[in-house]
């Protein structure tokens, strides 16, 4: 079975598979045998993989899986790419600003038409009395900038869409 | 004026820590609480929550007729107002005052003097004590460029309405000080709509070294010690920690002293912290005068053995300080971290989610201030600050290697936190040293968030075997099947 995880932006395949003694996960690095036992603790177990033994505390979110080990916590997120397929909707990740926290855009620096380069900045916004500035994640023109000045914005919302690239 | 009814107009772990001092004394305990509020450990702790209103949680907290009025309702005899929101706000204050209810804290008068930057600078030299040189434009526009000359290079140009970095010059060579000025009044017309300047002396590698004192109102005051609070991102303290590396002991009584004449001269009256820029050569000037409990009291509080806001009852309740100077001691050494949500890679930027699982450390001299409890959901409505993390040891290399197992030791699941950060920079060798200054942490920043060891094979494989639609799915393909996804590839 397939799951892709996504540990510091960058994606991995995997295919998690039993031999009828133990799991084995397959990554594009190799294969790893791999063992997770239960300690007890909430959320604590033990993982036996590659030849090593740790214990750890997880949590299963609904899209990231949170690890506590060796004193440092890791995010981990997972696509099944069944759903990914089923849930595209034409438009890809890059070519729009989806909001990381709820806040309240400060000011907008572009309007739908306008040609912007990489790393241009597109809108500032204000969450827990920060101010961020979000810029073009690639060059393109300006599709669409759902919020005006002072509006506030939920998680995940589209703060801004470039239009497709041609090919 | 004894007081059995405390209310404490504050939220979070500050008033968890308030709300426990004040049951053991004996009060009666209430606390505020906004409908968009998550539970928090204040709320188990009091023994009434007064809910207020407004717009945004945050405004309701700062919504002085409200909560004016929800002391009187409740029958509350006293206000303690924690840090933040309205502890340094005079006007509140008069409020209470007038409603005949007593302010855990200074007088309005006292508020409203270190309030203004530029009076509780002009007071503090005007009483002899050292202030940064400088030359202020009102005092005399005319002579105002010769007179940033005498203060010396570098030196520091301000706009004088202004805040926030906005505007600020740095000049190292005389020869550009006049172009630097026309520069920064054009800025602070554009800012600030206001082109009145002042320069100061830069001090360059800064220390932070503040210290704590406490008056009974009388003119008897008395010193905490210092704490050192040069670990800052975004201007903000993340670590502080007393006694400070940088100090001789003789150096520690002048900048101690110094601090207690200070709030002598005020007749200060509850806890106050008075904050010093400290110069690399040992020159300390003062920054200016916090007039509330600051976040980081707790480190005080393991040195000496005090409990500081049972000492701020004691003197709103009248009863005068508990010890003389000589009977506070500073033994061992104690430093606070500050546990943030955010995202130590990404700039600090605030983290939000939902807590999955929070393991809070425990143990001989350690002690967590926390405001969020397991289950509950961290916001954009508050500060990111989610809990402290306190540490004691008999002296400093213990107090770091206990910090760090703590630290490595605070599972907090669910929300990006400033955990590992915190310990890269307990593990850096200048910390260690003790040689900081305020620039430290953007100074090291690559340093302190290089990747750490790859470590993705385990996650995947935990993350795989703790997905449970994934496992069940996986047992259930027939054996050969099972077999066969082991060869694809």
């Amino acid at each position: 079975m397939q799951r892709i995880f996504q540990i510091d932006g960058e994606e991995t395949e995997c295919w998690l598979g039993h031999d009828g003694s133990r799991f084995v996960l397959n990554t594009p690095n190799g294969t790893v045998a791999c063992q997770l036992d239960p300690t007890g603790l909430p959320g604590g177990y033990t993982l036996r993989a590659k030849g090593v033994v740790r214990e750890l505390r997880l949590a299963v979110g609904p899209e990231a899986t949170f690890v506590h080990m060796n004193g440092r916590t890791y995010e981990v997120g997972r696509v099944d790419p069944a759903e990914r397929l089923a849930g595209s909707d034409g438009g890809t990740g890059d070519d729009r600003l989806v909001a990381p926290m709820p806040g309240v855009v400060v000011s907008v620096a572009v309007k739908p038409g306008d040609t912007v380069e990489e790393g241009q900045p597109l809108l500032v916004i204000e969450s827990m009395k920060l101010e961020t500035t979000l810029t073009a994640p690639r060059d393109g023109v300006v599709a669409e900038m759902p919020f005006a000045e002072g509006d506030s914005f939920g998680l995940k919302d589209i703060l801004a869409q470039l239009a497709p690239e041609e090919e | 004026m004894t007081i059995s009814k405390l209310l404490v107009a504050n939220r979070g772990e500050i008033a968890a820590r308030v709300l426990r001092t004040a049951k053991a004394r004996g009060l009666a305990t209430a606390v505020l609480s906004h409908v968009a509020e998550q539970e928090g450990p204040a709320h188990l702790i009091a023994d009434e929550i007064v809910m207020i209103e407004g717009p945004t949680p945050v405004a309701a907290y700062l919504d002085i007729p409200q909560i004016v009025e929800a002391a009187k309702k409740i029958g509350a005899d006293a206000v303690h107002p924690g840090y933040g929101f309205l502890s340094e706000n005079a006007a509140f204050v008069a409020a209470l005052e007038e409603a005949g209810v007593t302010f855990v804290g200074p007088t309005s008068e006292t508020i409203d003097l270190m309030g203004d930057k530029v009076r509780a600078r002009a007071f503090v030299e005007e009483h002899g004590f050292p202030v940064a040189p400088s030359a202020i434009e009102d005092d005399d526009p005319a002579s105002f460029v010769e007179r940033a000359r005498t203060v010396g290079y570098p030196l520091l140009i301000k706009p004088s309405a202004g805040g926030g970095g906005k505007g600020m010059r740095i000049v190292r060579e005389d020869s550009t000080l006049e172009t630097e000025i026309e520069t920064a009044r054009r800025e602070g017309v554009r800012y600030f709509g206001d082109g009145r300047l002042f320069v100061e002396c830069y001090i360059e590698r800064p220390r932070h070294i503040e210290v704590q004192v406490m008056g009974d109102g009388q003119g008897n005051v008395v010193h905490f010690w210092e704490r050192e609070c040069s670990i800052q991102r975004r201007f903000q303290k993340i670590i502080e920690e007393t006694p400070s590396p940088a100090l001789t002991p003789e150096q520690r009584d002048e900048i101690c002293e110094t601090a207690a004449g200070i709030a002598r001269a005020v007749k200060y009256r509850g806890a106050g912290t008075v904050e010093f820029i400290y110069a690399q050569d040992g020159a300390f000037y003062f920054l200016e005068m916090n007039t509330r409990l600051q976040v980081e009291h707790p480190v005080t509080e393991l040195v000496t053995g005090f409990d500081l806001v049972a000492e701020q009852l004691r003197v709103a309740a009248g009863e005068g300080l508990s010890a003389a100077q000589a009977d506070i001691p500073q033994t061992g050494h104690s430093i606070e971290l500050r546990i943030c949500a955010e995202d130590a890679t990404a700039d600090f930027r605030p983290a939000i989610g939902d807590i999955l699982l929070l393991d809070e450390p425990m143990g001989e001299g350690i002690r967590v201030d926390s405001g969020i409890l397991d289950g509950g959901k961290v916001t954009t409505d508050f500060d990111p600050m989610l809990s402290k993390l306190i540490v004691h040891g008999p002296d400093r290399a213990q107090a770091i290697a206990r910090a760090r197992n703590a630290v490595q030791n605070y599972v907090i699941l669910g929300v990006t936190t400033n955990t590992g950060y915190l310990d890269e920079i307990l593990a850096h060798p200048d910390f260690a040293s003790g040689d900081v200054s305020t620039g430290f942490l953007a100074e090291q920043s690559e340093t302190l968030t290089a990747p750490g060891e790859d470590v993705s094979d385990l996650l995947m494989a935990a993350a795989a075997l703790s997905d449970e639609r994934l496992v069940s799915d996986v047992m259930q393909i027939p054996e050969m099947h099972r077999k066969m996804g082991e060869w694809r590839n």
